[in-house]
């Protein structure tokens, strides 16, 4: 219905190169108006295609700032940050929207559906936005719901779903538009243990299917699901080991549950 | 997209079922006063031109009124005589000529009394105006001529008189110009009256009837007022010229000395008349209209502020400036008409309502409505624009922050 911007069709660029993402001499300063905070400092980060990813760190570490910036909702005070070949640097807010639309997948903490609004309307929001006929919307919503185990219930509202199936409604959203980044921030941290094997057994699989997913947690067990993890500290990257995926079966889940650890 | 808008904005106004009604009532009544003014405003007009109808657009009345406010002179007034003379010399443009004189008192016949008001009419009048004669006969020539004292009588008032309808041939005693003596009923007839005639006759208890109108001079067989209705289809502009320079001749005055007054002049006033309520109206609808907007953006404010987060979702999800920004003009519209329709419902009802007890035929323009609902739309775009404007440039990351 509303023409594009002609000036930069972002999210045509067929880039296909290895790296997804890349941050180069990444700085985000807020600016509080009396006080200046570093949120990172001088961040180089390269993840490429198909990787499945932890940041860790503790809290005010700086990875909320940075999935911010990968998300494309914030942009770097310093340095650059190209995603999927696009420096993201010189979008207008319009231009990011589309990236955001086309590019990215998120799964936030607090779930973050529309209220009052039914999951399958929640799925097909993304899609709304990239102007996919409602047919074609509706149809794909029903896969994605069917897909994270959800599909007797296209019609419920938000408030009458668990913590666990709202943030499956928030993964199967994510994925409304195929983008090539899923991010996570914190996507177990209100959901119990057993939601909590649930969902990162959903990106594990996701990742098997070839997607890129960046997951945000403070929680060792979470991050043993990814194959890279990657910590911060202080707003400085401070470490980037290979992780091998260990618990992988419900069984496993079940043992972890009884040893008592627990997602707060 | 647009479809999709409608839809969101539909559900969020149910969602907020009470709050969407409370915010709608400034339209609702604004659109309803309008509704329900410019009804009656168009009934009312509608009943002043059927009642023009019923009497004749070309009806006009001439008198001599010295315009320096000097006296009248003796020639300034009719006679008999001269009325016959004016009649021959217009028969081409006039169709009817009196002198528009009534008469009221009291009929007696024995113990039997009535109020009555009688008009004077010359034998013709039946050419201009409907009589239903159910008794006897008009007024004739002959008692034009005669000058005598028949009465054509009104059913009711010859049943109240004389204890029956047919009361051809009877006789009443009753006080004119100061003379008292007896009238002959030569014919009866039945009123057959409109609602709002019946609304506005004064009285239920005086009878009407006809009369002589050679019979109502005075003093000293004088005529104040000339009443003609003219041939359908006549100018009455330069009728009105040629009447008034004729009479000035005869009468040996000026021209502007004579007043010509035709109901083709006072239905214009009456419609500046109804022009200038209209106008009235159109203020009130303003202020009302101003006011309901002024409701529905302070909503839309609270909306937008609550719903922040939810903008940031949305905005996270890939919605651009501009989907935002008509996702809430959407929702403001589509609240502000659907209370002008509402409130149109309301306004039109009552009208109909009204027009129900009254038993009156009531005027709801199609064209009034559609305006309401469109200006009503209109308002609720234009205070729409501030709210969602605010919320189009929130910021997504402080928007999902928000708590
Ligand atoms: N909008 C902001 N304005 C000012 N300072 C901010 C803002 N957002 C974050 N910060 C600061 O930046 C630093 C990094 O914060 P960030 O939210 O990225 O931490 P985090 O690692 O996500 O912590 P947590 O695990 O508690 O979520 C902190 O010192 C924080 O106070
Ligand atoms: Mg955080």
């Amino acid at each position: 219905m509303w023409k594009k911007k002609k000036s930069q069709p972002v999210h045509e660029t067929e880039y296909m190169g290895e790296d997804l993402i890349k941050l180069v001499d990444m700085v985000k300063v807020y600016d509080t108006g009396t006080i200046k905070v570093l949120g990172l400092h001088r961040v180089n980060l390269t993840i490429k295609r198909g990787e499945f990813v932890a940041i860790m760190g503790q809290s005010g570490s700086g990875k909320s700032t940075l999935m911010n910036v990968l998300g494309c909702l914030d942009r770097p005070t310093m340095g650059h940050y190209y995603l999927d070949g696009i420096d993201t640097a010189n979008l207008e807010p319009d231009e990011l929207s589309t990236v955001r639309n086309r590019k990215i997948g998120f799964v936030f903490q607090s779930f973050n559906l529309i209220s009052r609004t039914s999951a399958l309307k929640n799925v097909e929001l993304p899609m709304t936005y990239a102007h996919v006929n409602q047919k074609a919307r509706e149809q794909r919503a029903k896969e994605l719901l069917e897909r994270v185990g959800l599909g007797t219930r296209y019609e419920h509202m938000p408030n009458e779903l668990s913590g666990g199936q709202r943030q499956r409604v928030a993964i199967a959203r994510a994925l409304a538009n195929q983008p090539p980044l899923i991010l996570a921030d914190e996507p177990t941290g209100n959901l119990d243990t057993a939601s909590s094997v649930e969902i990162m057994e959903l990106f594990s699989q996701l990742h098997k299917e070839g997607a890129t997913v960046v997951v945000v947690t403070h929680e060792e067990d979470i991050a043993a699901f990814t194959e890279r993890i990657i910590r911060f500290r202080d707003g400085k990257l401070v470490s980037d080991t290979k992780n091998k995926p260990q618990i992988q079966t419900e069984e496993e889940a079940v043992t972890m549950q009884k040893e008592g650890s627990h997602a707060d | 997209m647009l479809l999709e808008n409608m839809s969101m904005a539909i559900h969020a106004i149910k969602a907020n079922k009470m709050r969407s009604l409370l915010t709608m009532l400034g339209i609702i009544i604004g659109i309803g006063a309008v509704i329900s003014i410019v009804s009656i405003g168009d009934t009312m007009r509608f009943m002043v031109s059927d009642l023009y109808k019923n009497v004749g657009t070309n009806l006009a009345y001439v008198y001599v009124w010295p315009k320096d406010g000097g006296d009248m002179r003796s020639g300034d007034y009719f006679k008999l005589d001269e009325m016959e003379r004016i009649k021959e010399a217009f028969k081409d443009e006039i169709v009817y000529m009196d002198s528009e004189a009534n008469v009221a008192g009291e009929a007696i016949k024995g113990r039997n009394k009535i109020k009555y008001k009688f008009e004077g009419i010359d034998s013709n009048y039946p050419d201009v105006k409907k009589i239903n004669i159910i008794y006897g006969r008009n007024i004739s020539e002959a008692d034009i001529k005669a000058r005598k004292n028949n009465v054509v009588l009104e059913a009711s008032g010859a049943k109240d008189l004389f204890g029956t309808e047919n009361a051809i041939g009877k006789t009443f005693r009753t006080t004119i110009n100061n003379v008292t003596s007896y009238y002959n009923v030569v014919g009866v007839y039945r009123l057959d009256l409109t609602p709002i005639e019946k609304m506005m006759q004064e009285s239920n208890d005086t009878r009407s009837g006809y009369i002589p109108y050679s019979l109502l001079v005075w003093p000293d067989d004088n005529l104040f007022n000339i009443r003609f209705y003219a041939k359908e289809g006549t100018n009455m502009t330069t009728f009105s010229d040629k009447f008034t320079s004729y009479i000035a001749r005869t009468k040996n005055r000026e021209k502007e000395d004579i007043t010509f007054s035709s109901t083709e002049d006072e239905m214009k006033s009456v419609d500046s008349v109804m022009g200038g309520l209209s106008a009235a109206v159109g203020g009130i609808a303003a202020i009302s209209l101003l006011v309901g907007g002024i409701g529905i953006m302070n909503i839309m404010l609270v909306s937008v502020t609550e719903r922040t987060r939810e903008i940031g979702i949305r905005k996270a999800l890939g919605a651009k400036t501009q989907d935002v920004l008509i996702q809430f003009l959407t929702e403001s519209a589509i609240l502000s008409a659907f209370g002008g329709i509402l409130g149109i419902a309301v306004g039109a009802g009552l009208v109909y309502l009204g027009g129900a007890i009254l038993g009156m035929h009531v005027v709801v323009k199609p064209s009034v409505i559609l305006t309401a609902v469109s200006f009503s739309a209109f308002v609720g775009v234009f205070f729409g624009i501030y709210p969602a404007s605010k919320a189009a440039s929130a910021d997504p990351i402080d928007a999902l922050r928000y708590e």
